[in-house]
């Protein structure tokens, strides 16, 4: 079984003038074909399971482990020093009953410059406890100096974050 | 003495795939002397990949080739594959060879409407692309990308094909069939397409050795070489195909090659459809985990089959987890560098019709 | 009766000379307002038929069903800055769009529109020359491409231009010796077999033309159609503009409003275009039921022909230049010639 090499055929060369009525008939029949394009602003097309944009953080189970960091092919993540537990009370539920998330003792976090990042899931992969996850949400238009996306804003849904 | 026109084609052109510069001495419509200048989408890749990890720098060959981003991917990763020692299982060798043959039939299409656009053909455009938009769809349901796919990884894939992408993959082979002989069919009963095609742009064999012209350039000028054939990869030895040479030389038997090489990249994932088995679909040595650990030694050269040509890339490793030199060979670079010889005594038409036939894409020719 | 007529007379108290004047001038405004709704309407089909061919929906934003498009690009145009290339000549430059575009609409009121019911004959220009009239201001469209051209010394434009030259020269001398054809063909009159005295007016052709010229002389109407295309310049003729190759041809450095008088004149070369192929060979007004709907007939196989122009413009590919002047002096001169011989023996002997 490996390829064989085959000698292509030359079609014969049409006739003047009637060779151009066939190209118009076969280009004009799909007159009456079904556009395939989808309104968009109005129609959203289905999007696939695994399709991925932008990037999600749950901070409550961020352990600041810096995997995202040195993972990242284009160093559009930074850490960032955000004091998570202190302003929202952030409770872990543990086999000694619940406490504090103490996981994160550095208090670190990850900060997405969106302007390079490539979307490579990378970081969603190499993330040991899915705390920094990919979604399908894609309708994030910015201005120029506002793609970096603070841990702040990571947690929180696109609507709610004010740039 | 002739007067002498020079004409700046590109970096911003209508017909210029990408963004090179052309400068064209004419006397008066005839094509005397062409400078091709490149370097304007130069991204550093090689240089880049040396400071990151293996398993980062897939992303950058998604980038050279992006509308064939899936051959560059499986180039990258067949070398250090094969310094790291990480071989993929059987399961993932097939996926790759799948999605491999999907994104040439992908590449192909945008060939062929871009020709048609080039040579002043409104309509084939819209239709290579919206079945072209079909396998878009597929890479995303498999990947998560679109274009850019980031799907396979060392030792692997990174998702496993699910029962609903090999359906997919299925009822998009079974429709394309019929699209493929219509869009071909808006070309070639066109008697002014082939007045337009034929003896243009001629590579003469010899020529074609000398500047290391391969993929349908050299196929089109009667020499069988396919790297699929000669060196096989991946599967591509437990299937059945043809390699369709020409002994056209021009710009038509171009065109005509690439068309019966999309036919037979249908019969291929047909056949890989079929032979496809369960099993895990990627060495758990290279484990997502595991990414930041892998490392290389040695230094491995491995070659695939492109759209434009034979595409290969050279990666060099310490021991580290990043490799010391990366190195691609890009055949957009020798076919382009081909132009300025076969393009003299050509009109203005015809050299756009030339490029066009060559289908160079900058980011690989610049890298 | 005729439009002009009741005009005449709705305005009689004013004197006759000064009547007569106002009903030319209303008769004017009405055809010209007419030939911009269908300029309108034009390029709305040809987006939309294009967009359909293309598997697109086409303008569907502005307006319902995207029908008012063309005037928000029209807007859009005249707001624009008008941006002017540093080594122009600058009265060429600014004249060439003006020139293209009068000569289209001078051409839409010579042309006879045939009758309508309640209106009568529609036709503004009552002249025995309107055949000659209307080549006349045809060759001048081009000097508006060649001043447009060659006043911006861009490479790109001038070698349009120089392309656009090229092709006028090998498609014009075919196209008036098929208009001959016509001439001598309707010079005698299928029903009495005697002279006719108006030959040269194309009202007069169409009342001659019981049966349409284009069954008698097939060649001609092929010639005559090719020419055509070549004179609106679209695929697979539109070698003064090849936006593949020369970015925009002739037009390269033109912008706003002046780029848009260009594109407009394009429209309307095809317009006018699919109305002399009807007019002079497909039996014009001349229907099968009474001459009440001439124009009503007319419109329809002027709709026909554009659509196919647009088909035509759609499906193929740009013909190289050399290939071009060939197929002009090579192919079709000749055939306008047999043609032209035919048309002689089949005045002189088939009657």
């Amino acid at each position: 079984m490996v390829a064989t090499i085959k000698e292509i055929k030359i079609p014969k060369k049409p006739i003047p003038i009637i060779g151009s009525l066939e190209t118009m008939y076969n280009v004009g029949r799909f007159m009456f074909k079904k556009p395939i394009t989808t309104q968009y602003p109005e129609e959203k097309g289905e999007i696939p399971e695994r399709f991925r944009f932008r990037i999600f953080l749950s901070p409550e189970s961020c352990i600041g482990c810096t995997l995202c960091e040195q993972i990242c092919p284009n160093h559009s993540i930074k850490m960032e020093v955000w004091e998570v537990e202190k302003e929202q009370g952030l409770v872990v539920e543990t086999k000694r009953g619940a406490r504090e998330n103490l996981q994160n003792k550095r208090h670190i976090y990850p900060d997405v410059n969106f302007g390079t990042c490539t979307v490579c899931r990378n970081c969603e992969e190499i993330c040991p406890t899915n705390a920094i996850y990919l979604t399908h949400q894609f309708e994030d238009a910015r201005t120029r100096n506002s793609f970096t996306y603070s841990p702040q804003e990571l947690a929180r849904q696109e609507d709610d974050v004010i740039k | 003495m002739p007067h002498y026109t020079e004409l700046n084609i590109g970096p911003v052109h209508p017909s210029i795939h990408g963004i090179f510069n052309f400068k064209l001495i004419l006397n008066e419509e005839i094509i005397q002397d062409v400078k091709v200048t490149l370097g304007f989408l130069h991204r550093n890749a090689e240089k880049l990949s040396e400071l990151n990890l293996y398993a980062d720098n897939i992303i950058f060959f998604d980038r050279m080739n992006y509308i064939d981003a899936m051959n560059m991917e499986l180039c990258y990763l067949m070398s250090v594959e094969k310094i790291t020692g990480i071989e993929p299982p059987e399961r993932a060798q097939w996926i790759r060879m799948i999605m491999v043959e999907l994104n040439r039939l992908a590449a192909r299409l945008v060939g062929m409407g871009s020709l048609g656009l080039d040579l002043g053909m409104l309509t084939p455009f819209f239709h290579a692309f919206k079945e072209r938009e079909k396998i878009q769809r597929i890479f995303t349901e498999a990947s998560g990308g679109r274009q850019e796919v980031n799907y396979f990884s060392i030792g692997g894939v990174y998702q496993d094909f699910t029962e609903k992408i090999i359906n997919d993959i299925r009822n998009f082979i079974d429709q394309f069939k019929k699209n493929l002989e219509d869009m071909y069919n808006m070309f070639i009963h066109s008697e002014i397409f082939w007045q337009r095609n034929q003896g243009i742009g001629i590579i003469e064999p010899e020529l074609a050795f000398d500047y290391g012209v391969t993929g349908p350039a050299i196929r089109a000028s009667g020499i069988p070489y396919d790297v699929r054939k000669d060196a096989p990869y991946l599967f591509y030895d437990k299937v059945n195909f043809d390699i369709p040479i020409s002994h056209q030389k021009d710009n038509f038997g171009r065109f005509m090659i690439k068309v019966e090489e999309m036919r037979q990249s249908i019969r291929i994932i047909e056949q890989s459809l079929d032979k496809i088995n369960d099993g895990p679909f990627f060495n758990p040595q290279g484990k997502k985990s595991l990414m930041l650990r892998i490392k290389g030694n040695g230094e491995a050269f491995s070659r695939v089959e492109s759209d434009a040509g034979e595409f290969g890339v050279y990666v060099k490793g310490d021991n580290t987890t990043k490799p010391y030199r990366v190195h691609a060979r890009s055949p957009g670079l020798r076919n382009l560098s081909l132009l300025p010889v076969i393009s003299k005594g050509l009109m203005i038409a015809d050299f756009i019709a030339v490029v066009g036939g060559l289908d160079p894409v900058v980011g690989e020719v610049d890298r | 009766m005729n439009l002009l007529f009741k005009l005449h007379q709705w305005f009689s108290f004013l004197g006759n000379y000064a009547s007569y004047g106002i009903a030319y001038l209303i008769e004017t405004i009405v055809v010209l307002a007419f030939v911009a709704i269908s300029f309108i309407i034009l390029i709305y089909v040809f987006r939309k038929y294009m967009a359909r061919i293309q598997l697109r929906i086409g303008p569907n934003r502005v307006g319902k069903f995207g029908l008012l498009q063309l005037i928000a690009d029209a807007l859009k145009l005249m707001g624009k800055e008008s941006i002017l290339p540093k080594g122009r000549d600058d009265m060429a430059y600014k004249i060439a769009p003006i020139i293209t575009m009068m000569s289209i609409m001078v051409s839409f009121i010579i042309i006879p529109y045939g009758g309508l019911y309640y209106f009568g004959n529609l036709t503004t220009t009552h002249s025995d020359i309107t055949l000659i009239l209307i080549f006349g201001i045809l060759s001048i469209m081009p000097i508006g491409e060649v001043l447009g051209g060659i006043s911006t010394r861009s490479n790109y434009a001038i070698l349009g231009t120089l392309r656009g030259i090229a092709k006028d020269v090998s498609f014009e001398v075919p196209m008036l010796i098929s208009v001959l054809a016509i001439v001598m063909v309707s010079s005698r009159s299928f029903v009495t077999g005697g002279s006719t005295y108006n030959s040269l007016s194309l009202a007069g052709i169409v009342t001659n033309e019981i049966i349409p010229y284009g069954i008698i002389e097939p060649l001609g109407l092929i010639v005559f159609f090719i020419s055509m295309i070549a004179r609106a310049s679209y695929s697979p003729f539109d070698l003064s503009e090849s936006d593949s190759e020369l970015i925009s041809g002739s037009t390269t450095e033109y912008g706003g409003m002046r780029f848009g008088l260009f594109y407009i004149g394009l429209f309307g070369m095809v317009y006018l275009g699919s109305f002399l192929v009807s007019l002079l060979y497909l039996g014009g007004y001349n229907g099968p039921v009474s001459s009440y709907f001439g124009f009503i007939f007319l419109l329809i196989k002027v709709i026909i022909l554009v659509l196919i122009a647009f088909l035509i413009w759609l499906s193929l590919p740009r013909m190289r230049i050399d290939r071009f002047v060939q197929f002009g002096w090579k192919y079709l001169l000749p055939l306008a010639v047999i043609n032209l011989i035919y048309a002689g023996f089949f005045v002189l002997y088939i009657r």
